[in-house]
């Protein structure tokens, strides 16, 4: 999001949060989130793509919801539909008036071309609605949809061949065909959403709920593009509940005016300010190509380092401000990480809500099954299959690389062996240890190693390939 | 009954999670956000809720968001069990 974007979403939420009543808020949240989707889509060199990757998303959305619920055969639900309709309809539109066009990055395709995706698209959903609501198959079909095409945008390879195939169909030249042609803004978030509320609904553990709950939650603005994920059982309560204190007859309470303001001011210093300048000398793939000094490898290691955290956290101190103003409390996704004095703390405490969705969808389930299998496998064994493969599905998760894979192991190994250490520690206890000076300096020497771990780590996260990364981290050591 | 479920809990998690089974645990000790509990025992510790009170701790439910002391997460199996 850029600085001029945010201060637009500001304005919105705190004039949504301040007179929307909340018996309509949910359909003018349709529109603003629609709204919202579309215009922070980056421009592709694909002819129209920047249109139709949001209604590919939007479709997913109602699609994923259609699915889910059985009694859907209700006025709202249809209402809902004609509103999310008419505002794609309404924004390919505004190509007609040349003084306003466009909320799109590029001018958005005819209306022809919109209907000859909206009429089957339409028919899938009339068609699962009446023949199979709540069809299990159909529900995997989806879900196994969604992990390919987000499988496929986080591989070059794959990228790049779609990208041939869409020029293709657009009649552009397949020559020039890059993977960065499918930049999907907020797709990663969007797809952890829809994964978490197919898997839960079959559970039954999601409460009943219409579709412009699901809509709002699944493309809910503030977090559309940084997250946080928030599980959608959590996001209905917040949805819900009444608005206390009103003041001024507004609709937001001075609580909530104040808290998001603060949030907001916190996360535009931290990513405007704070990251953007440590960005000028943090570790890139230029500058890793050329430094050849120990002493600035690590200056431009720690810039890194702390730029990642202000620009993501700084997002979502944003998002939890927008959220706030509109009387939505999303989670917390970061909680001083780099103060932790052990791994298992750190990933307590960075990118929480990833991390929770990771241990709720792979890890306990590994675990459990490891611990109540017929097989008696060591805890040892159950620990390091879980920890490896659900950091390096994490790393995965934000792209297909070497690099990405190895910073997950890199993560998993700390884990592992801290929990190793921990357990040893349970039933090794030293008299000099609860000295309490020596407690403290274990303590730091113990945040220490857990900092500088972390900061390591980056090495293989930021760089593209494991030949610089394995440069840098020589240089970092004294190699020349 | 609140009483019998919190020393239950109390003395898995001291004798089998924390090794030391003469260390007390608090009743509203945070366990999860301190790191006194990593991921690998809250699922020992849902498989001892499941084989000991009958409930079912959910693999979603094991964060800090659900329950992070031992008062919350008796109250958690009482309601399951419609105490």
């Amino acid at each position: 999001m850029t600085l001029l974007q945010i201060c637009i979403f500001i304005i919105i939420s705190l004039l949504t949060g301040a007179f929307i009543p909340k018996s309509i808020r949910g359909w003018f949240l349709i529109i603003l989130n629609i709204l919202a989707v579309f215009w922070l889509q980056p421009v592709s060199p694909i002819r129209h793509l920047d249109f139709w990757l949001p209604v590919v998303g939007i479709f997913l959305v109602v699609l994923a919801w259609f699915l889910s619920n059985q009694s859907c055969n209700h006025r709202q639900t249809w209402i809902t539909i004609g509103i999310i309709s008419g505002t794609i309809v309404a924004v390919s539109l505004l190509r007609y008036l040349d003084p306003i066009c466009c909320i799109t990055a590029s001018r958005p395709p005819s209306i022809i071309q919109i209907l000859i995706f909206a009429i089957p698209a339409i028919l899938i959903i009339c068609l699962i609605n009446h023949q199979f609501p709540g069809n299990k198959r159909f529900t995997v079909i989806i879900f196994l949809v969604i992990v390919s095409i987000f499988i496929i945008l986080k591989t070059d390879i794959f990228t790049y061949y779609s990208s041939k195939i869409l020029r293709s169909l657009s009649g552009q030249d397949q020559s020039l065909a890059s993977p960065l042609d499918l930049g999907w803004i907020g797709f990663s978030y969007l797809a952890f959403r829809l994964l978490h509320y197919l898997r839960d609904n079959q559970t039954g553990k999601i409460p009943a709920n219409s579709l412009d709950e699901f809509f709002n939650y699944a493309l809910f603005f503030p977090a559309y593009s940084a997250g946080p994920i928030e599980r959608f059982p959590n996001f209905l309560k917040e949805l819900r509940k009444p608005i206390e204190n009103r003041c001024m007859r507004l609709w937001i309470s001075p609580h909530d005016f104040y808290q998001g303001s603060i949030r907001i001011v916190n996360g535009v210093f931290k990513k405007f300010v704070l990251a953007d300048t440590l960005a000028i000398i943090a570790l890139n793939s230029q500058n890793a190509a050329q430094i050849n000094s120990t002493f600035w490898a690590w200056v431009i290691l720690y810039a890194y380092s702390f730029r990642i955290y202000f620009d993501f956290s700084g997002y979502t101190d944003i998002a939890i401000g927008l959220g706030r103003y509109m009387g939505v409390q999303l989670p917390e996704n970061f909680a001083s990480p780099y103060l932790k004095t052990n791994l298992a703390m750190f990933w307590n405490c960075w990118h929480i809500t990833l991390a929770q969705w990771f241990r709720a969808y792979i890890f306990n389930p590994l675990t459990r099954f490891m611990r109540t299998a017929k097989f008696n496998f060591p805890a040892w064994l159950i620990i390091l299959s879980a920890q490896f493969s659900t950091m390096i599905l994490i790393g995965l998760w934000h792209g297909v690389t070497l690099n990405f894979a190895i910073w997950g192991l890199w993560h998993a190994a700390g884990l592992f062996f801290h929990n190793r250490w921990s357990d040893w520690r349970k039933s090794h206890h030293f008299y000099w240890e609860n000295i309490q000076g020596v407690n403290k300096m274990l303590t730091f020497i113990s945040w220490l190693i857990t900092f500088n771990y972390t900061v390591l780590g980056w090495v293989w996260f930021a760089l593209p390939n494991p030949q610089i990364s394995g440069k840098i981290l020589g240089i970092l050591f004294g190699a020349k | 009954m609140n009483d019998d479920i919190i020393s239950t809990l109390e003395s898995f998690i001291a004798v089998k999670i924390l090794k030391q089974p003469n260390r007390p645990v608090k009743e509203d000790e945070p366990l999860i956000s301190s790191g006194l509990i990593d991921s690998f025992n809250l699922v020992d510790l849902a498989l001892f809720i499941e084989d000991t009170f009958g409930v079912q701790i959910e693999d979603t439910e094991l964060n800090v968001n659900t329950f992070d002391t031992l008062l919350q997460l008796s109250e958690l199996i009482k309601s399951r069990m419609n105490i």
